[in-house]
């Protein structure tokens, strides 16, 4: 027992390993300043990175990504909050085909996803844009963030609701004085994901961003043909963009957490 | 009971219609765009099945064969791979766990043309990463697996496996310690406990896990673009350069609705036997 144990933690460590390879070669080969790759390099540079800074490019590419990845989570969420009500809370009659319904595109290629939205809004007349893209994103990730809020809605306390409603709450009042702040924190992770999910996206936005582009389609294109130390710095900045999202997130939901205690206090 | 039955079927209905109008509707479209002549634009009443017989005619098959046989071998590795941590996250201490899991995770949610552009730069030949570093301590030229199936087989294990953990970590966690415990002192050896223990308990896990991995694998493209180049194309890449370049959406549709099929007869018969309130409630 002891034996296999320690042999399952060599394995985990070495996959681990192996996993984070690819992400410090990227960062390896962003600080030179050679047309092509020649590792090690000759002279060691953050060259690329100041030429990634100054380039307008970078921060329309960023600023794409950001606005569809917000409008994600956003819609995302709303629409999770009833769809994991009806996932876990109430016991209705097609729930559980609901359920399965709702898993279908997260068991579904993902390309062939992307381009059915362009096949069907193309032919609806819709010009394609980062809206679209947020419209096609949606689909994928709406199932996912229900999932997430649903798992935080099979948890909740049910004998609360009702003695809210004993107590005379209407249904919103109840919802939200009670509900809303118990499946909060599944809701604060649903966003993240949704976030998260949307921003690294190719295959969905490959098919259906049209005129504007993401940062992982102009990151598909530039490695394969064009490349540059500034494409492997852009990435490195990428990745950054989205670690300070994940802290500032984590930094407003201690935030809210205080308001909210504060509060309970108070009353 | 009425009210509860009017709730659920009020509160479902924001993700239906998503998905209604984001994804029954599209399919539809697609699999009307399959049977329109070829190279054409739009939607007539002339309706045909030339796209799918050029389909066979012209070997699409080929990289079906490629992207089945892609999606089969990167299943089966993804779990003997993840089995193995999957057991360290299970039974071992909650920080190491959190630790492990967290650090799989992350690179989820970091682009995955940046990834796989990372594991490129890592196998170029000569100057790449890895080739580099040897040739400058050693002075000895490694080949390099760029370019061939290989390098695409790599690249999906390594995008595709937090798909097959997670899941198997769910899975494995339901299996109650003392039930391991009690094979083994009645003296099950480590197979039988595998056997009749561990994965019949974890199999809602290894299903849900499994299946993933296949039908994400079934339309991946980018790992064989960034990685084996021409050496495999896969049934999505085929697929997005009728769409892109061939401009020619029917037959480009005819293939994505086999492979939709492919995918349906898989996803039905085991989605509908996993209990996904016992799954995820708890």
């Amino acid at each position: 027992m002891q034996r296999s144990q320690r042999w399952w933690t060599v394995w985990t460590v070495c996959v681990l390993v192996l996993l984070y390879i690819p992400l410090v070669s990227v960062i390896l080969a962003s600080l030179a300043n050679t047309r092509y790759l020649r590792f090690p390099h000759r002279i060691w540079t953050i060259e690329p990175y100041r030429e990634a800074l100054g380039l307008s490019q970078t921060y329309d590419l960023q600023m794409t990504s950001l606005k569809i990845a917000l409008c994600v989570a956003v819609v995302s969420v709303l629409i999770a909050i009833p769809g994991a009500l009806a996932f876990a809370r109430y016991d209705w009659r097609g729930r559980k085909f609901y359920q399965r319904f709702l898993l279908l595109p997260v068991f579904f290629p993902q390309s062939v996803l992307g381009l059915a939205a362009l096949v069907s809004l193309s032919a609806m007349g819709f010009d394609l844009s980062w809206r679209t893209a947020v419209f096609t994103h949606a689909v994928w990730i709406v199932p996912i963030v229900t999932l997430i809020v649903s798992i935080q809605v099979y948890g909740l306390d049910r004998a609360q609701e009702e003695a809210a409603f004993d107590l005379g709450a209407s249904r919103l009042q109840t919802f939200f004085r009670v509900t809303f702040p118990q499946i909060l924190p599944g809701l604060s992770s649903g966003a993240l994901f949704a976030f998260l999910l949307s921003w690294s996206n190719l295959p969905l936005s490959a098919y259906t961003t049209g005129v504007d582009t993401t940062l992982p389609e102009w990151l598909y294109s530039r490695m394969s043909t064009n490349f540059a130390p500034m494409v492997p710095a852009v990435a490195v900045l990428s990745i950054l963009a989205s670690i300070v999202f994940v802290l500032v997130w984590q930094a407003g939901r201690v935030v809210v957490n205080g308001v909210m205690e504060r509060r309970k206090q108070l009353e | 009971m009425k009210r509860e039955q009017k709730a659920g079927l009020v509160l479902m209905s924001p993700p239906v219609l998503l998905l209604i109008a984001g994804f029954l509707l599209p399919l539809a479209f697609v699999a009307y765009t399959s049977l329109m002549p070829p190279r054409t634009f739009g939607f007539t009443s002339n309706i045909t099945l030339e796209n799918y017989v050029t389909a066979v005619r012209e070997s699409y098959w080929r990289p079906m064969a490629w992207s089945v046989f892609f999606a089969l071998a990167t299943t089966i590795l993804t779990m003997l791979i993840s089995w193995p941590i999957a057991k360290a996250l299970v039974r071992k201490s909650r920080r190491f766990a959190t630790i492990v899991a967290t650090m799989i995770a992350v690179p989820v949610f970091i682009a995955e043309t940046v990834r796989l552009f990372g594991a490129h730069l890592f196998l170029m030949p000569r100057g790449g990463i890895l080739a580099g570093t040897i040739n400058y301590f050693f002075g000895i030229d490694i080949g390099s697996v760029l370019f061939t199936p290989l390098a695409t087989l790599i690249g999906l294990l390594y995008i595709y496996l937090p798909f097959a953990l997670f899941p198997t970590v769910l899975g494995l966690s339901q299996v109650p310690a003392d039930q391991v415990e009690a094979a083994q002192d009645l003296g099950a050896s480590p197979w039988q406990q595998l056997r009749y223990v561990e994965v019949p308990i974890a199999s809602p896990g290894i299903i849900i896990g499994s299946l993933l991995v296949f039908v994400l694998v079934l339309g991946a493209t980018s790992e064989s673009h960034m990685l084996g180049g021409q050496s495999a194309v896969p049934i999505g890449f085929a697929i997005e350069q009728r769409f892109n370049y061939a401009q020619d959406w029917p037959l480009g549709s005819a293939l994505a609705t086999v492979l939709c099929l492919i995918t349906a007869l898989l996803v039905f018969p085991l989605l509908s036997r996993l209990d996904l309130d016992r799954l995820f409630g708890r």
